[in-house]
């Protein structure tokens, strides 16, 4: 086994908050290394390059490990589970195949406990991320429009926000007419040139990568500057385990290298930012004589609680054309007109409406995110032509509450493609989110139909829809209910760094990139601050 | 044997999606998407050998001289039935179907769109102006102070 010099720190992901974290210590004159088990994604190779672009969804550009089966990726068994869970392995990580929308959570989501009498708070709060949001927002580049009164007052955005064009107007036009709250997205994707980056040229298919690099994924924003400052990045480096040293403190991380060469990178520190599955994977597979039931797991809360933002998708159906294919894909407008507590509704916490683009051809035909199928044989092309480029989708997004039963264990026989045991993910929906998300479709139905809807077709749980993966190393002051301090350390190894989705205490009701990337930065200053 | 199995699988296909409002059938269509379908994976080969061997011996049960001689409502009556006797074959194939016809690009032409790869030329929208949200803003903040 080769062993590498020893670092100052020691990143292990280089998605959203590895980028991020990695780019802060290095303009810090910290050394780090960075390993990442997937590769640097020529922008060349996105399917929008090709005329059968489309097709690439379900194959080897599909979100989902489990159908992509590269050899980057690891095998999830989430047959226990009523979400799949999605995610991208690759310099940029998840930020690769993202909608980018990006919002941030919302004062009250970080005292949940104190506001609601549920799940806990968090021990940080708004005020204190809001510098690091405002740092985040400039490196990422963002899209939108200040004054939204669901926030309080924002630092101006970067570029103009994304037009509504046809199909956004529409549904505006609907909350208007209902009196409800709605505001063009914030979205991490440019529509002007900005910081040497080009303006969106409104393709649509953002899922499926951004060749022109208008989409904010860290391959653009943050790593080329975390490389200028001195950060080493590893490639196609697939960590196995978490060294742990004989006094107790994280010694390194064993990899394996490209050609599957296993190699020990010694650190004084570790950063963890390998998502709300990887990480919880990882220490729960780092065990050793002190911590038999996985690293940093004495209070055996790592892989539980795990959230995800369950969604449901109600689609209207129009008799105008409503342009949809241009634009992209999930960046529109958003409505938080349920998103605080009122127990009325029956159900705790809230959640928000994501207004969604058009279905492509071939997912006009498959029902996409709804999965009904446009009837074959005689009646087809007249039930096609009356659905296509004439739809429109709301996603109700759920706040879901942590539950310890919900979690991520390793499997007992499953393994990735170097033998290193996989995940294993757990996740029912609750009675709480069940009812939060009836409500959601019942009002985005009355929605959609003061849009001027003439149909309305929904599916009540999108399975795979497993986009944020969190709370499966939550934050926390006491050691017996959190697994990392307010400082993001590990309470039980404490030169062993969190930084990604796990750290959640709870997960609000929007789109979480933005929130994990500043706790990242904010974490990132605490390790700067304790070096010097 | 295998030009047997092509042409019954073009009669399948044109049953699924006829020809139609000035749109060629799937069976001129997309039949090459699910052959190289097949070719690809030996398990979705064996699904459409066992599926078409099914529609075959539904056929000639209905009406004695296979598919390809019957009128589309007699095809579309033996395809339902082996829709409900071999729903696994029947959902793959006409989730091929649906890819391999609504992604050629003679559909997508028929469609109003641009065949061709969606980068580098996007799409270009109408200039407007700045959202109108002063009824929103009129409101005042919706959010808890915390």
């Amino acid at each position: 086994m080769a062993a590498d010099d020893r670092t100052d720190v020691l990143v292990i992901g280089a998605g959203a908050s590895g980028a991020a974290v990695t780019w802060r210590l290095a303009g810090a004159g910290v050394r780090v290394v960075c390993l990442e088990q997937g590769d640097w994604v020529d922008p060349r190779a996105y399917p929008h390059w090709r005329a059968d672009w489309e097709l690439h969804r379900h194959t080897d550009w599909s979100a989902e490990p489990n159908v992509r089966r590269l050899p980057q990726d690891y095998p999830v068994n989430d047959t226990g589970s009523s979400i799949s869970p999605l995610m991208y392995n690759a310099v940029g990580g998840s930020t690769i195949h993202w909608s980018a929308h990006f919002p941030r959570f919302r004062p009250s989501d970080f005292r949940v406990r104190s506001l609601d009498g549920v799940a806990d708070d968090w021990p940080i709060d708004y005020a204190t991320l809001e510098p690091f949001f405002d740092l985040n927002d400039r490196m990422m580049g963002v899209a939108g429009i200040t004054g939204d009164p669901a926030y309080p007052p924002k630092s101006a955005r970067q570029t103009p926000p994304i037009p509504l064009d046809t199909l956004g107007a529409t549904m505006a036009r609907g909350f208007d007419r209902l009196g409800w709250h709605w505001w063009p997205s914030d979205s991490a994707i440019l529509t002007r040139d900005y910081d040497g980056r080009r303006a969106c040229i409104n393709c649509g298919p953002c899922d499926l990568g951004c060749p022109t690099g208008a989409k904010a994924s860290t391959d653009v924003t943050y790593w080329p500057k975390a490389l200028a400052l001195g950060a080493r990045l590893v490639t196609r480096a697939r960590v196995r385990e978490i060294t742990l040293g004989p006094d107790g403190l994280a010694g390194g991380a064993l990899y394996f290298d490209r050609e599957g060469r296993l190699h020990e990178q010694k650190a004084h520190t570790v950063v963890i930012a390998a998502n709300g599955v990887g990480t919880p994977r990882l220490l729960l597979n780092s065990r050793s004589a002190r911590f038999p039931d996985g690293l940093a797991n004495r209070s055996g809360l790592v892989g539980r609680n795990l959230m995800f933002h369950p969604y449901a998708m109600v689609r209207g159906l129009f008799d105008e054309r409503l342009h949809g294919l241009r634009g992209p894909l999930g960046c529109s407008i958003i409505s938080q007109e349920f998103y605080e507590t009122d127990l009325s509704r029956g159900f705790v916490r809230g959640y928000s409406f994501q207004v969604a683009r058009g279905l492509s051809p071939i997912a006009s035909a498959t029902g996409g995110s709804v999965g009904d199928r446009v009837p074959w044989g005689r009646e087809h092309r007249r039930h096609y032509d009356t659905r296509f480029d004439r739809t429109l989708t709301v996603a109700v997004i759920g706040e879901d509450l942590p539950e310890p039963e919900n979690r991520v264990d390793i499997d007992p026989t499953l393994t990735d493609g170097h033998g290193i045991p996989a995940p294993r993910v757990s996740y029912t929906l609750s009675e709480n989110s069940r009812r939060m998300l009836d409500h959601g479709i019942a009002r985005a139905r009355e929605a959609l139909e003061a849009a001027g809807a003439r149909e309305v077709a929904v599916n009540p749980l999108l399975r795979a829809g497993g986009w944020h993966l969190m709370g499966t190393a939550r934050m926390g002051r006491d050691p017996a209910t959190s697994v990392i301090d307010p400082e993001g350390r590990c309470h039980d190894v404490p030169n062993l760094y969190i930084v990604d989705g796990s750290t959640m205490v709870t997960c609000a009701a929007v789109n979480p990139t933005s929130t994990i990337q500043a706790v990242a930065l904010y974490v990132a200053d605490g390790i700067v601050r304790r070096r010097s | 044997m295998l030009e047997a199995r092509r042409n019954l699988l073009a009669v399948v296909l044109d049953t699924l999606v006829p020809a139609s409002a000035g749109f060629p059938g799937a069976g001129a269509i997309a039949l090459d998407h699910v052959l190289a379908a097949a070719a690809a994976s030996p398990e979705v080969d064996a699904l459409l050998s066992d599926g078409l061997s099914a529609v075959d011996d539904a056929a000639r049960a209905a009406g004695g001289v296979g598919l390809a001689p019957l009128g589309q409502d007699d095809r579309e009556r033996v395809l339902r039935r082996i829709e409900q006797s071999h729903p696994a074959f029947f959902d793959s194939l006409v989730r091929c179907a649906y890819d391999g016809y609504y992604s050629h690009p003679t559909i997508v032409a028929r469609l109003g769109l641009d065949p061709g790869p969606l980068h580098p030329r996007g799409h270009r929208l109408a200039p407007e102006e700045p959202p109108d949200l002063a009824r929103v803003i009129a409101r005042g903040p919706i959010y808890r102070r915390a």
